[in-house]
């Protein structure tokens, strides 16, 4: 019972962040309405005792993934007030796609095909279950090909986002650690012998 | 009580609303990958549902998988539009008709 | 739960060999370009080259029994049919380096990222065709994709550039949305992510499930999107048009490959079963496609865009395979993709041949009297154009004639005769590429660009169609054996 007040209170205030991303008027909004989709979907998750997924969601995609899109939204002087225009025009549009993929889904969902299977309650994993050290234990035995392809995305990710946006200015200063590194006492100080002249200290 | 179908409808609906988002938008590039984001979080509440229900934990690995490629994807997606913007000073995709044909 | 399954045994890495030699080469190349001096990156491009070389030697040692093996857990398996392709591939890239090196040291664009992508992006083709589980074929996808979004934006300071990185890249995560939506309702209707589990779940079942359904309508959107097909094609011409040619060469090229082994691999070898479903959408497509592909292509006036159109149309013709649904056509399809591959190399590889420095060449009044500048290449760009056209007796007439005449066998004449139709009428913007050519005076004498290397590679480019085309029967004999 308290587990479905949880779901309801939870689904709700997440179905309305996501319309609030689709129809907010500045980015920004948009861009915190959806960090408040992604903390509810891991409350969601963490009902569903995936409890690694759920602190991953909110560590990596809220804690990384959002605050890239903040740091870009307010980064870039986006004029907000000439994007709305072509709202109205393609509303309709919009309704009619939409309307077609719920009525596909709802067929689908209340065909009997699925039914045993849609209404069985979820039953409880025994209180020793451990989420991450199962899905620690899948990722470095039966999924490490796809663990390593997903290490060379990250790379290429790296790559591509460095070498779209590094622009080495004119003029700009900055270090050379490996010739700060190399410099020796005796780059920097010359020590100089200076012939002492007669008589100077005498005075 | 909860059951798996609560989770598809949940899953459907933001799919749906992403897709929605994604026609509304359609001049802002910005809100157009935040829709994208939202189409993979409907993505991922399906396959958790589905990994939870049937005790397969396929589905959860699945995820995991497309957290991460979703960050690369973000990453790699908000460079591009750093480059545009420099490039033009606009991300209206109205404002992007150079090429036509 | 707890009772934790330890029994864990070593996985065989030997037929990973090819994927494991580029990563680790491409690591090098990224590695070693920081370290070679100056503008010149010939040693880049030459280690490159090493690199893909190296991973084609690494599959011509492999050995596969018939039905191929399977390691990593099934996330992996090396095939026949993986074999073929993966060789294509590698010869595929090779060739868009060789022919892209004067292009990008003509201008600013020599940089060691166009080599690292460019390698890295063929990694993901290589697991894309080697993938016989949903995870591995997304994952490959993304790596794929990834990369040509970042090329398509190679430079930085081109709006036209960034725009078409910016198209290419929203409508590409969208597809992988849609693609990644199917495929979650595939896992919970049959509870598996193994595409020969799937194909057993679904060949178990007595009615269709309609789960499956509505799943199969998500994937055929999403993989439509990633080939070009129509109505899903918006992204294609400004794309083709907007990246740097030699970026327009690699997109035009080894990912249609991949392409194949996408659907191939999923709708094929996963969903066989649901064949009449999917059939009915690609026929749609494939209709569709091929009108767009031979009259929108008329119109053009920019040789990039008239090419992205001609690229549509033969997706259209491909896809034909796929609609015939028995090995007969399958082979002819995948046959259709090496030779369209053959075909847009040549093509793509003309224009850069002919571009220069603060010159692209990209407009068809660029191939006016090019006999006259230079009778050899003409006739190898000729022999391109005879090929996509579909003249006898170029390699390209026997890849439209294999896809017809499996669509014929499995009953779709009135498919054959409107395919027929559309290569006629596509004929007419292909001709007319000769006409320019050979009737019309030169607009500039410039010498052609270009080193000695891309112009014998692009000469036995253009012989290799017409060779083919005399002698396809080994050809042939590869692209039905590799499909069992």
């Amino acid at each position: 019972m308290i587990e479905s007040i949880l779901f309801y209170i939870f689904a709700g205030i997440l179905l309305a962040a996501a319309i609030g991303v689709i129809t907010a008027r500045n980015p920004v909004h948009s861009a915190l309405l959806l960090v408040l989709a992604f903390f509810n979907s891991a409350v969601l998750w963490m009902l569903l005792e995936a409890e690694f997924l759920a602190l991953v969601l909110i560590l990596v995609y809220v804690g990384a993934v959002m605050v890239l899109f903040l740091f870009v939204v307010m980064m870039l002087d986006i004029n907000v007030a000439g994007m709305r225009r072509g709202f109205a025009r393609y509303l309709p549009l919009a309704l009619i796609v939409v309307a077609a993929i719920i009525v596909q889904l709802a067929l689908v969902f209340t065909s009997d095909q699925f039914g045993a299977q849609m209404l069985a309650d979820l039953e409880r994993y025994p209180a020793d279950y451990n989420n991450t050290a199962e899905l620690g234990r899948l990722l470095y035995t039966v999924y490490v090909y796809p663990f390593e392809i997903a290490a060379v995305i990250l790379l290429v990710a790296i790559i591509a986002a460095i070498s779209l946006t590094l622009r080495r200015r004119e003029g700009t200063r900055h270090q050379n650690v490996g010739r700060q590194v190399q410099a020796r006492a005796k780059d920097r100080v010359r020590l100089v012998d200076l012939p002492r002249r007669q008589g100077e200290g005498d005075k | 009580m909860i059951t798996l179908a609560h989770f598809l409808v949940l899953g459907g609906i933001l799919f749906v609303l992403s897709v929605a988002g994604i026609f509304i938008n359609r001049r802002n590039v910005i809100l157009l990958l935040m829709c994208i984001e939202l189409m993979l979080l409907a993505v991922n509440m399906n396959f958790v549902a589905f990994s939870r229900f049937m005790e397969n934990m396929d589905g959860q690995v699945f995820v995991f998988f497309i957290l991460t490629v979703a960050a690369a994807e973000a990453a790699i997606g908000l460079a591009i539009l750093v480059t545009l913007f420099r490039n033009r000073n606009s991300i209206n995709v109205d404002d992007l008709d150079v090429m036509k044909g | 739960m707890q009772e934790q399954n330890t029994t864990f045994t070593m996985p065989d890495f030997l037929p990973a060999l090819p994927e494991m030699f580029l990563l680790g080469a491409a690591c090098v190349v990224l590695l070693a370009d920081l370290f070679f001096p100056g503008r010149n990156r010939g040693l880049t491009w030459l280690l490159s080259l090493v690199a893909l070389a190296g991973t084609a030697v690494c599959v011509l040692a492999l050995e596969v029994g018939e039905h191929g093996v399977m390691t990593f857990s099934n996330t992996f398996v090396l095939d026949q049919l993986a074999i073929l392709m993966k060789l294509a591939v590698l010869a595929a890239s090779a060739t868009v380096l060789v022919y892209s090196r004067h292009y990008l040291a003509a201008r600013d664009l020599h940089r060691g990222e166009f080599y690292t992508l460019t390698l890295f992006s063929t990694l993901g083709m290589l697991v894309i065709i080697s993938a016989p589980h949903l995870l591995t074929l997304y994952l490959g996808l993304e790596l794929m994709s990834l990369c040509l979004y970042a090329l398509v934006a190679l430079n930085r300071d081109s709006a036209v550039g960034a725009e078409a990185a910016m198209k290419y890249f929203v409508l590409g995560a969208i597809a992988s949305g849609l693609l990644l939506y199917g495929m979650s309702i595939i896992y919970g209707v049959t509870g598996s992510l193994q595409l020969d589990e799937i194909a057993a779940f679904i060949g178990a079942q007595e009615e269709r499930h309609l789960g499956l359904v509505l799943a199969l309508t998500f994937v055929v959107a999403g993989l439509a999107f990633k080939l070009g097909a129509v109505p899903f094609h918006m992204w294609l011409p400004d794309v083709y048009h907007g990246a740097p040619t030699p970026v327009t060469l690699l997109i035009g090229s080894a990912p249609k490959i991949a392409g194949f082994a996408l659907v191939f691999r999923l709708l094929v070898e996963g969903m066989e079963h649901l064949y009449v479903d999917w059939r009915d959408i690609f026929i749609l497509m494939s209709v569709l496609s091929l009108v767009a592909g031979s009259v929108v292509a008329i119109a053009q006036t920019n040789i990039k865009r008239m090419l992205a159109y001609s690229t549509i149309g033969h997706i259209g013709f491909l896809l034909m395979g796929f609609i015939a649904g028995t090995s007969e056509g399958y082979s002819a399809a995948l046959f259709y993709a090496l030779v369209y591959v053959l075909m847009a190399l040549g093509a793509f590889g003309m224009i850069l041949l002919l571009s220069r420095k603060d010159f692209e060449a990209d407009n068809l009044d660029d191939l006016r009297g090019l006999n006259a500048r230079s009778p050899w290449f003409a006739l190898v760009m000729l022999l391109v154009m005879f090929s996509m056209a579909g003249v006898p007796p170029t390699i390209g007439f026997h890849a439209k004639l294999a896809v017809l005449s499996a669509v014929v066998n499995a009953g779709f004449l009135w498919l054959a005769v409107l395919g027929v139709i559309a290569a006629i009428v596509s004929a007419f913007y292909y001709l007319r590429v000769v006409k320019l050519m050979y009737f019309d005076e030169p607009q500039d004498n410039a010498p052609l660009s270009g080193g000695i290397d891309m112009r014998v590679l692009l000469s036995s480019n253009g012989i290799a169609v017409l060779v083919l085309g005399l002698m396809p029967g080994a050809l042939l004999t590869a692209t039905i054996a590799a499909i069992p």
